[in-house]
């Protein structure tokens, strides 16, 4: 009999959190691998919580942009780690997703007494990306190497042309679109009516609460200072609405004609590099080393939209997550004590926010009754999110987990989070946090 | 004792040349001189790529072979000035002990002092111990001391025994298979400063005696320790034997085995067991 009622797990808690301060791209990470930064990160969560030789569980993390030499990364990171080398793990990848999906891999596992223990966390860098050659040329070089004689070998060389010699650089654009992300959140922004002012004083915003929660020590005990960096790089503590009001918008070629552009390199987030970790555990596990429980992954949820040819916008993902996992649980949106909306851009967090209290999208995108309301913007990324930090893409899910933990925890039991993150693909993923 | 203090590392391929041309006619005892810098920091650049070129993570730590790259040059200036009894060209790396008595963050400013001691008798000529001591914030956190032989060269009477003799357990499992390309010496030369000619191409090693161009015993003894890098304790002693040259290019394994709280291993040539390294890594307590 179909039933809306889970059946009998246990929630997985989460003890704490590691990241290291997130850098600019081609900065002072430049030289630093996605695995140098993954190990690092784990070696501090290790350092936090005493698991020097220990075994966790399973350790889950991912990368979005990977050299293929970097297959099974987050094993080669845990082997070079202070963790027990007998201890398990695998990589994820789910765009901007990847971090807050390997936490919940790594909860339900939990959840289900599969496992007791766990890391869940992400790493990415602009600055050591992957190159690729060509498709032409990758073709022929695969040719060149099967090739058994040497007149095969001289007839694969003579295909080769001086213009597949240059590499094919990652971009941050939409296969199916060849939009940049930023061009699809410029459109949505237009559709929505998102203006240039609320974008900066979201931006302004997220700077100075991110500076006041490093000022308060809030990061004392999430962050590990590397390579000599001891505060996340793009942080401006001086941001300004007069600054940011002087920025060019950077994106808005697939505007209609007359359109505004509304989004700089002010209100966007940078292209960063970074690395974070989550330890999770059972209740039982966390008492028996001693180790706090901050806060329950209470459930979760992922959605995607067409952004192709279904006219959503790339970034709407969340927007559909949210109240199915709401109404799972008998939530409604103003049930929450903090969201955590990540800030790919600031017109991404308004244009969700803008969708909830809409009744004509509600009802004919959600198919809701009544539109899911407005949120308490006080209740808002109170310590700063991605505008302020930066976005490793893989790293923001480990980021904003940790922290929320650590806030629910402060404001005392039965406190209640909801995270939403947009990512690449037109997807997202939304969990509930409760201290 | 004199102890001079260097302003600036010294050009390591000018002490090269500089050695090679008054090699002829050294001798007598070790000089009493203690070679020092102070005030030294660590160049990200250069860290990343030595990291890179020996394998070691990048971490905020450097690795323990690393304050080695900063000494070394002291120790070429040491031993390239005409004071010193033995001619630089032909001396054998044939031992290196290093103690890491902390992690040394990359971060911090070090003091550097080197010197030479143990002007001792070898069966197939006399050794010599270049030593090194590496201060932070006035307390020691690094010693390094390498063991070079001259073939044929006298110690002074009444010197000591030679020890150049590092004893491990068996080490019968190999637990890493590494190929070494025939660059390997020009790129850890690249890195090092350290181009003696014969690291770096089969040519110029012949003009020494060699049949090919062989590994730096130093950026060997870098790929074991990074291999262990999260294995080890933070304060430790690695003491390590270089046996029979490692010629470029090779297949080698790598043997460990857990002793004493520590490891003992070996580097050996993958078809003929030709031993190029062994060495043992204990807690320093």
């Amino acid at each position: 009999m179909a039933s809306n009622s889970k059946p009998a797990t246990r929630k997985a808690a989460i003890v704490g959190g590691n990241r290291i301060p997130f850098a600019r791209s081609n900065s002072t990470y430049a030289q630093a691998s996605n695995q140098d930064m993954l190990t690092a990160t784990i070696d501090g969560l290790v350092a936090r919580f005493g698991l020097q030789g220990k075994q966790v569980g399973e350790v889950v993390a991912g990368a979005v942009l990977k050299h293929a030499r970097d297959f099974n990364l987050t094993r080669e990171s845990v082997l070079g780690s202070k963790l027990d080398p007998a201890t398990p793990a695998y990589d994820v990848q789910q765009a901007c997703g990847t971090g807050l999906e390997a936490a919940i891999l790594v909860a339900n596992k939990i959840a289900l007494g599969q496992i007791e223990s766990g890391i869940a966390g992400g790493v990415d860098t602009t600055s050591d990306a992957p190159l690729a050659v060509g498709d032409d040329l990758r073709r022929i070089l695969i040719s060149l190497n099967s090739a058994k004689t040497l007149q095969d070998r001289l007839k694969a060389i003579a295909k080769i042309r001086p213009g597949m010699i240059a590499p094919e650089i990652p971009r941050n654009a939409e296969p199916r679109t060849g939009l940049a992300m930023g061009e699809h959140a410029q459109l949505t922004a237009h559709e929505w009516e998102i203006g240039r002012e609320e974008q900066d004083e979201l931006t302004v915003r997220s700077h100075q609460f991110m500076a006041a929660a490093y000022d308060q020590g809030f990061f004392d005990d999430l962050v590990t200072p590397f390579l000599g960096l001891t505060r996340d790089q793009n942080l401006r503590p001086d941001s300004s609405a007069e600054k940011l009001a002087k920025l060019k918008p950077v994106f808005g070629r697939a505007l209609p004609e007359g359109a505004e552009a509304t989004m700089t390199a002010g209100n966007s987030t940078p292209l960063t590099d970074g690395a974070s970790a989550v330890l999770l555990a059972s209740d039982e596990w966390a008492e028996e080393q001693g180790l706090p429980v901050l806060a329950h992954l209470v459930d979760a949820q992922t959605a995607a939209v067409d952004y192709v040819h279904g006219g959503e916008g790339l970034l709407m993902a969340p927007v559909y997550a949210v109240p199915k996992m709401l109404a799972r649980n008998g939530l409604t949106l103003q049930d929450f004590d903090f969201y955590e909306i990540h800030e790919a851009f600031a017109s991404t967090v308004l244009a969700t926010m803008k969708a909830w209290e809409d009744p004509a999208y509600c009802k004919e995108k959600l198919g809701l009754d009544a539109p899911l309301g407005s949120i308490d913007r006080s209740k808002l990324n109170v310590h700063g999110s991605s505008l302020a930090a930066g976005h490793p893409f893989a790293a923001t899910g480990g980021r904003i987990v940790a922290s929320l933990a650590k806030t629910l925890h402060a404001a005392g039991p039965g406190k209640r989070g909801l995270i939403s993150i947009c990512a690449a693909g037109g997807q997202g993923v939304v969990a509930i946090l409760e201290s | 004792m004199t102890r001079t203090v260097l302003d600036a590392p010294p050009n390591m391929a000018a002490l090269f040349a500089k050695a090679a041309l008054t090699a002829r006619g050294r001798g007598g005892d070790l000089p009493d001189t203690h070679l020092a810098r102070t005030g030294v920091t660590v160049d990200p650049a250069n860290l990343a790529e030595y990291a890179r070129v020996c394998r070691f993570p990048l971490a905020d730590a450097v690795p323990a072979t690393y304050p080695h790259m900063l000494t070394f040059p002291l120790q070429m200036a040491l031993m390239s000035d005409r004071a010193f009894p033995l001619a630089l060209p032909g001396l054998v790396h044939v031992r290196n002990r290093i103690d890491v008595v902390r992690p040394v963050a990359a971060s911090e400013t070090l003091d550097l002092e080197v010197w030479a001691e143990r002007f001792a008798a070898h069966p197939s000529g006399a050794t010599v111990d270049l030593c090194a001591s590496v201060r932070a914030g006035g307390d020691e956190v690094w010693r390094g001391r390498s063991t070079y032989l001259a073939r044929g060269a006298k110690a002074p009477d009444g010197a000591p025994e030679s020890d150049v003799t590092v004893s491990v357990g068996d080490l019968e499992r190999s637990v890493a298979t590494w190929r070494i390309p025939d660059d390997a010496g020009r790129r850890y030369a690249a890195v090092s400063g350290d181009v003696n000619p014969i690291h770096l191409s089969g040519l110029t090693a012949k003009a020494f005696g060699f049949k090919r161009a062989i590994a730096h015993g130093m950026w060997v003894k870098a790929r074991v320790l990074a291999a262990l890098a999260n294995r080890l304790p933070d304060a430790f002693t690695v003491d390590v034997g270089f046996r029979k040259p490692l010629f470029l290019p090779s297949t080698v394994t790598l043997a460990t085995a857990q002793a004493e709280g520590g490891w003992d291993v070996a580097v050996r040539n993958q078809k003929s067991g030709t031993e190029h390294l062994v060495g043992t890594i204990r807690p320093l307590s």
